[in-house]
């Protein structure tokens, strides 16, 4: 329907493909992004297209590439139950008391789930622990840090 | 035992046998959590002198919580998490995506298994929200922990 070859509309894609996947990775200003595609020499009217074209397809953009970089198993929900042993092969009349938890981790799309246990001291201890981890984010050292990278 | 110069003189198959019959008498009265009347009862029915029961029941005594302990601590499990590590990173940028500006933790729980010992520790990673759910539950598990230990 365009009535151009087979080869000048793959480069064409490949081109704005390019052009709008690092924009959007590097994240560009609007000034920049004028600036970089008024050297190729096109109309008015047609810089500006481009360039809403990247403003509005900018996040979207951004989040797929976000979701190719290196990622280790990240965390999706936990299950727990309290159990209480109260007889073994080896040992009856017990009362040791238990949480079992089924922690579900995603993987690059597959999601795996893993059963743990642990005892009511060590579960303080986690969370005394991972509550430390929380607060981090709250001091002035890492407040400063985020302030002056933006 | 069968290096024991005190023991030398006794065939070392009836040293076998006795060995493995107190073994196994202990185990099963360990198992049972008997106290020493049914073990003194247990031995009197066997024509065990009275002398020997004593000696036998107070050795018992002394050592019956270790034995108690080792014998709770066999048998199957899932793993069990014994410590957790954490480490706080803020992201900057990656070769696909630049000024990605997201802080993130990566948790790794030390995990030990029953029998050999020895496990690929679980790790993971996850948003400052994703921690605070994690936490949410966990605290929900030792509120539910506590509340049973009061009933």
């Amino acid at each position: 329907k365009l009535n151009i070859g087979v080869d000048n509309i793959q480069h064409g894609v490949e081109g704005l493909t390019y052009l709008l996947t690092e924009s959007s990775k590097l994240m560009i200003s609007e000034i920049d992004f004028q600036d970089s595609i008024h050297v190729l020499g096109f109309s008015d009217e047609l810089n500006k297209s481009l360039l809403q074209l990247y403003l509005d397809n900018r996040k979207e953009i951004r989040s797929i590439l976000g979701e190719l970089a290196p990622r280790l198993p990240s965390y999706h929900s936990l299950e727990w139950r309290l159990d209480v042993q109260l007889a073994s092969r080896s040992l009856r009349q017990q009362i040791k008391p238990a949480v079992t938890m089924k922690l579900h981790l995603n993987q690059n799309e597959n999601q795996t789930a893993q059963v743990l246990q642990t005892d009511p001291a060590t579960l303080l201890h986690l969370i005394q622990q991972l509550e430390q981890a929380l607060g981090e984010m709250k001091t002035n050292h890492c407040r400063r840090i985020v302030r002056n990278m933006k | 035992i069968l290096d024991d110069p005190d023991l030398k003189d006794i065939d070392p198959t009836v040293l076998k046998h006795c060995h493995a019959a107190a073994a196994t008498c202990i185990l099963e009265a360990g198992k049972q959590k008997a106290d020493i009347s049914a073990i003194s009862t247990c031995l009197e029915d066997c024509k065990l002198d009275k002398e020997r029961i004593e000696q036998f029941c107070t050795e018992y005594e002394k050592n019956r919580d270790a034995l108690e302990i080792l014998l709770g601590s066999i048998g199957r499990s899932p793993l069990h998490i014994t410590d957790v590590s954490w480490r706080l990173e803020y992201q900057i940028k990656n070769n696909q995506l630049h000024k990605t500006y997201q802080p993130s933790y990566l948790v790794t729980l030390n995990v030990e298994n029953s029998d050999s010992g020895s496990h690929p520790d679980v790790s993971f990673s996850c948003t400052m929200e994703q921690l605070q759910d994690l936490v949410g539950k966990l605290k929900d598990a030792a509120k539910s922990l506590e509340r049973a230990t009061q009933m």
